[in-house]
């Protein structure tokens, strides 16, 4: 981890440890800025809120959101939540998982897609959906998804 | 013994009834502890280095105890067996 | 796993008032309001399958196997979380149940490996019983899904296993490490069928926060957690109930036992002092109980030149009696001594004063308390009345402010430090008083002292009186407690004192280093903050006014009513398992047991009647004053019991000439310690687990040591004295310890009401006990002081005359750590050295930089007395100018630096201060080198003895 990171850790947990129930809000403005908890920050957080390293690591580990390890490139969410899940979520995220080789909250190997579970993307109209970042996609299928793949690797090049 | 650790160890009792605004009670006192926790021979030895080298280099305070609890402090001799 | 024989209810005992009455499968059932069902029908004799229930925790309610019918509720709620009513119809066992049952434990099953037959739970699992209890015939699941098999094991604890494999997640380690230990160094990593026990980050228990106090593994219902021992042995058999023979909190244990060889120890339950906790010294560094370097036979040499000798028991013991008879009549009387150990029985000890006293005929007995407490007993008896703590560890509950003062709870008491711990999370407020930044003064989760007075070492006295001061003249005195429980003249006269501008905040800040304002919020805070209760350890007494400090604090608590009832009072901290006790039992030159003086005639006619002699009524020699006659040749002998002053007494060179100079020195120990490389005589002693008797705690605490093992020498300790009483001549007769004890209670008030019969029917006795207290008395001074009137006494404060100086401008302190206990002898036998493998010199950056001196550095570490050299560690618990160290490892030589400087009421050395320069080395000291050679010289005599056939 560079020593940068620590030292914007270290000034998150300062500057957000006398809020109620503060850990929460530092492990997500940590998250925000450097796009994942790296276990570095753990120690950190926890002298600073003057907790120990396996509560804080539970908490971590608890909430899906938090993630471990840096996100690929492109963050794909697929919805599972009614709506979607009527009109075959459970397929694509399938698809989704074979195709990328890897399982929901993972990362594949070249670090270009992690693979994410989401609950309603307020985009039900047109079940299923996916995001990739900030980008809705609906009216999934297993074809549309790896042209939307295709589409979005060749934009970042 | 050495005499000179007797006398630092009955100066440091001294600093304790130094406390003591009235000089005698604080004697007293001093001379209660002599008695009270000292094997004799250490007491002995203290009150001839007080008749033999005039008790050089101990506080005022042990002096006083010395003269004049000496009896006390000089204690009984051990029963014979 | 809990201990064998335990019966687990599931949830924790709930005290209450209100009783309720309810039917447990058509059974009544009365319990305290607020048990759990759960609680109740164990209570019935009726058992509900629970898994991740168990009584030492809070009810949890996640496996939901307990689950109960309660007619007129629907569903099936789960009895562990689920409280008791009046009237309320339960039904534990019907085929609904059954079912639901079965369907959870096949769950559990199908994601657990099968190998019960080779399990080292075998025979005493939980998931097993269970299984067995809801007759699982079949797992529909099969075993073939995602399951956790292949995770391997964490070995990396010397004392546990963690085979995740196992694991069925149920948290009651997570639990146990936060609610019973406070430690908080598992979680639950991730969740669902994910989730998995993580120590620390998903590390190694060893690299994670844990400090090895056990509970986890004693939690555990399954072989996930357990015992390497249990791997090795398989499981006990039978359990003895016995006490901890390392610390002071006397931790209750079930010895569990195959044969006569220990298995493990567990803590017991039914535990007065521990409620069931323990730590990693009494839970698991019993190895050295059985460790090869034990010397097993007596043996004797003419001079320390020669090799050792082993001789049968009447030679050694016949030798011994000869060499005492002989030098007595060469050289008077008085040219013999002992020393009781504190970690011996009171019986052994009391024995040891009496072979003083009766046979040897003079007054010439000290124990180690001599180099520890001893200022306890004179500032405590000076004040209050009688040498000991006013409070049972249990009064901590009640405590609103908790001050610490010189001590390390979570390192020498961490039993008590747990204890301590739940009521600081709970709220209350805490004063740290102590050079170092101790653990307590910031300690996750959310433990913070609200004042940590930084003091410089030997200062003390200024500060406490300042506290006084400003508690006396803000108006913060309760007068009315001070006036009726106390003499009122002295009272107005301390009054007086204290208020003297000289211990104004303003003014004690110069000679403390601690800001005024900090002085002054501690002391309000101590006032007014509800019950505060103050704790001390040897930062209190290991100094030249260690007495006046003692007189100080209980002054402190006098003047604010702090006393004569629960959460309050002033508590040391005893070092040993038994230095209460072996005080107790007249250990001390001047005094016989119950802390009576020899002068006392009245007292003396008692004692000489029973013992049938006359005793001599002046005090004898003090440990320091042994040498110093030893020096000028009026002292000649000792006969020392399990003791090793040549480590751990003050200016190890002094010592050990005046070994030197005696002509027959008697050591009585395990192993061949650095005294005993001095001895003449070599007595082989017992282990706490070879005999009876009984120790006391620091709380005053009486509790039975009981045999779980022939003494492995063949004698025990109090076997050794009563032959050599014998072979000089004065009989002594005792068939067993009860009979000691019952000789003790005769003759001493405070003990009168004890005996071994009532220690096994109550579990303990807290003395006093007689008839005003037949069971004990757990809170002192309630009413009434044990003096009548409390004391104020006058305490000025007279600065060390060990000072820095150009040459030595750093004040080194002492202390110790949770894994090692005291001189290390046991300790350091056992796997315990993962945790502390030599004695480290903590250093401040500034001064470190200042002298060169780099992170993991040699140094020598140079005083008036000597010079060694340890390893420099940079720390910032500590304030430029002072620098720490603990004393465990022989071959550091701490005590080659502490001057000869002591308290002057007892003459406890003054260990916590010693002018220091800190310089970088490139190898051992003078000292270090001699001493490596002499430790190789006498290993090889003892290597070559002569033996002979057992
Ligand atoms: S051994 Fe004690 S400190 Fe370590 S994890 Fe278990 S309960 Fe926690
Ligand atoms: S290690 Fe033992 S106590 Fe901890 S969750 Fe697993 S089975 Fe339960
Ligand atoms: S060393 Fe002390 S705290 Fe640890 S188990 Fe023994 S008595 Fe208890
Ligand atoms: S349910 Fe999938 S977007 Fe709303
Ligand atoms: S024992 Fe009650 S839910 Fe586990």
């Amino acid at each position: 981890m560079p020593i940068e990171s620590g030292e914007a850790i270290a000034r998150i947990a300062k500057a957000l440890k006398h809020k109620p129930g503060a850990l929460l809000p530092i492990l997500q403005e940590i998250q925000e800025q450097l796009g994942h908890i790296p276990s570095e920050a753990v120690p950190i957080v926890a002298s600073e809120l003057n907790l120990t390293r396996a509560e804080v690591h539970g908490v971590v580990s608890f909430y899906h959101d938090f993630r471990s390890e840096p996100p690929g490139r492109h963050v794909i969410r697929i919805c599972q939540a009614e709506s979607c899940q009527a009109m075959g979520s459970a397929v694509l995220t399938a698809f989704a998982k074979t195709h990328l080789g890897i399982d929901f909250h993972e990362t594949t190997a070249d670090a270009a897609f992690s693979l994410e579970p989401v609950y309603c993307l307020g985009n039900c109209a047109c079940s299923p959906a996916m995001a990739v970042g900030k980008e809705v996609y609906g009216r999934m299928t297993p074809q549309r998804f790896q042209e939307v793949l295709q589409e979005v690797a060749g934009k970042s090049e | 013994m050495d005499v000179q650790r007797l006398v630092k160890m009955a100066n440091d009792i001294a600093s304790f009834f130094e406390a003591e605004p009235d000089t005698s009670k604080g004697a007293r006192g001093a001379a209660d502890h002599l008695k009270n926790f000292w094997d004799p021979r250490m007491r002995r030895q203290l009150l001839s280095y007080l008749d033999e080298q005039g008790g050089a280099g101990l506080k005022s305070i042990v002096l006083e105890a010395l003269r004049q609890h000496r009896l006390e402090i000089a204690g009984q001799q051990p029963p014979d067996r | 796993m809990h201990a064998i024989d335990d019966i687990d209810y599931g949830t924790p005992r709930k005290v209450s008032d209100t009783m309720v009455t309810l039917q447990v499968d058509g059974s009544a059932v009365t319990v305290p309001a607020g048990s759990s069902i759960l609680y109740a029908a164990q209570a019935a004799g009726r058992r509900i399958p629970k898994l991740c229930a168990t009584d030492s925790l809070e009810a949890f309610g996640s496996c939901r196997l307990c689950l109960v019918e309660i007619q007129g509720r629907r569903g099936y709620p789960a009895s562990c979380t689920t409280p008791v009513e009046e009237g309320m119809r339960v039904r534990t066992q019907t085929p609904r149940l059954a079912d639901l049952r079965r369907g959870i434990m096949e769950l559990y099953i199908s994601d657990h490996p099968l190998d019960c037959l080779t399990c080292p739970a075998n025979g005493h699992c939980e998931l097993q019983d269970m299984a067995g209890a809801v007759g699982l015939r079949e797992v529909r699941y099969g075993y073939d899904g995602a399951n956790h098999l292949e995770v391997p094991k964490d070995e990396s604890n010397p004392y546990f296993t963690f085979d995740p494999s196992k694991c069925i997640v149920c948290s009651r380690c997570v639990r146990a490490c936060a609610e019973v230990q406070g430690t908080f160094a598992l979680t639950i990593d991730g969740r669902g069928f994910a989730s998995k026990v993580s120590p620390g980050q998903r590390e190694s228990f060893m690299d994670s926060e844990c400090v090895s106090c056990g509970a986890c593994v004693q939690a555990c219902p399954t072989a996930t957690l357990m015992e390497n021992s249990v791997y090795q042995m398989g499981q006990p058999d039978r359990a003895v109930v016995t006490t901890c023979a390392y610390c002071g909190v006397g931790c209750s244990f079930k010895a569990e036992v195959k044969g006569d060889q220990v298995v493990r120890m567990v803590p017991n339950k039914d535990g007065h002092a521990n409620h069931g906790h323990s730590c990693v010294k009494g839970r698991f560094a019993f190895g050295y109980t059985t460790h090869p370097d034990r010397i097993l036979k007596p043996m004797l040499r003419k001079s320390i030149d020669e090799p050792w000798k082993e001789v049968s028991w009447n030679d050694a013991i016949g030798y011994v009696a000869g060499e005492f008879k002989r030098i007595q009549a060469g050289h008077g009387s008085d040219s013999i001594g002992a020393i009781t150990s504190s970690r011996c029985t009171n019986e052994e000890t009391f024995l040891v004063q009496k072979l003083v006293r009766a046979a040897f005929g003079n007054n010439n007995v000290d124990t180690c308390a001599r180099v520890c407490h001893s200022p306890t007993g004179y500032g405590l008896k000076t004040t209050l009345g009688t040498s000991a703590g006013t409070q049972a560890f249990d009064s901590v509950e009640k405590a609103g402010v908790i001050v610490v003062i010189g001590a390390s709870p979570t390192d020498g008491h961490p039993v008590f430090a747990s204890r301590m711990k739940r009521r600081l999370r709970e709220g209350a407020k805490l004063i740290v008083v102590d050079p170092r930044a101790i653990d307590l003064v910031r300690t996750p989760p959310g433990i913070e002292a609200a004042c940590h007075l930084q003091l410089q070492p030997g200062t003390n006295v200024a500060l406490i009186n300042s506290l006084a001061h400003v508690v006396v003249t803000e108006g913060l005195a309760n007068e009315a407690f001070a006036l009726e429980r106390c003499e009122p003249a002295d009272y107005q006269k301390w009054k007086a004192f204290v208020s003297q501008q000289t211990y104004a905040p303003e003014q004690v800040e110069q000679v403390t280093g601690v800001p005024a304002a900090q002085i002054r919020q501690a002391a309000r805070l101590y006032a007014t903050g509800g019950n505060a209760a103050i704790y001390y350890g040897l930062g209190v007494t290991e100094h030249s006014q260690g007495s006046t400090m003692v007189i100080g604090m209980a002054n402190l608590a006098m003047v604010t009513g702090n006393l004569g009832r629960e959460g309050v009072g002033v508590n040391p901290l005893r070092g040993q398992n038994n230095v209460q006790g072996a005080c107790d039992m007249g250990s001390f030159p001047h005094e016989l047991s119950g802390y009576r003086h020899i002068s006392d005639a009245g007292v003396r006619g008692l004692f000489e009647k029973e013992w049938n002699v006359t005793l001599n009524p002046e005090p004898g020699l003090r440990i320091p004053n042994m040498f110093d006659a030893a020096l000028d040749g009026s002292f000649k002998a000792i006969y020392i019991q399990g003791e090793d002053f040549a480590q751990s007494d003050p200016n190890t060179q002094h010592v050990e000439s005046a070994l030197r100079a005696m002509e027959c020195v008697v050591v009585q120990d395990l192993f061949l310690n650095e005294t005993a490389k001095f001895a003449h005589v070599f007595l082989p002693g017992s282990t706490f687990l070879e005999k009876d008797g009984t120790f006391t705690n620091a709380e005053r605490r009486i509790q039975r040591v009981r045999k779980v093992m022939p003494p492995m020498a063949g004698l025990a300790d109090w076997e050794i004295t009563m032959a050599i009483a014998n072979a000089m001549g004065y009989s002594m007769h005792y068939d067993h310890p009860s009979e000691i004890m019952d000789e003790i209670a005769r003759l001493t008030p405070t003990l009168r009401g004890v005996s071994f019969e009532k220690l096994d029917r109550l579990g303990s006795i807290q003395w006093p006990c007689n008839d005003n207290a037949p069971e004990g008395t757990p809170t002192m001074h309630v009413g009434q002081f044990v003096r009548g009137k409390g004391k104020f006494t006058m305490t000025e404060y007279v600065a060390t005359e060990e000072r820095t100086s150009r040459k030595y401008p750093l004040i080194l302190t002492t202390g110790r750590i949770l894994s090692q206990y005291n001189v290390g002898a046991q300790t350091r036998r056992t796997g315990n050295v993962a945790w502390h493998q030599e004695d480290v010199l903590e250093i401040h950056a500034h001064d470190a930089e200042q002298r060169g001196i780099a992170d993991d550095a040699k140094v020598s570490v140079a005083s008036r007395a000597g010079n060694v050299v340890l390893t420099a560690r940079i720390s910032d618990r500590i304030q430029p100018g002072v620098v720490y160290t603990t004393f465990h490892h022989p071959v550091s030589g701490t005590n080659v630096i502490t001057t000869d400087n002591s308290d002057w009421a007892t003459n406890c050395p003054e260990y916590k201060v010693t002018a220091v320069e800190v310089s970088p080395v490139a190898r051992h000291s003078e000292w270090q080198r001699q001493h490596r050679d002499f430790t190789a010289r006498q290993q090889a005599l003892l290597k070559e003895r002569e033996t002979i056939e057992a």
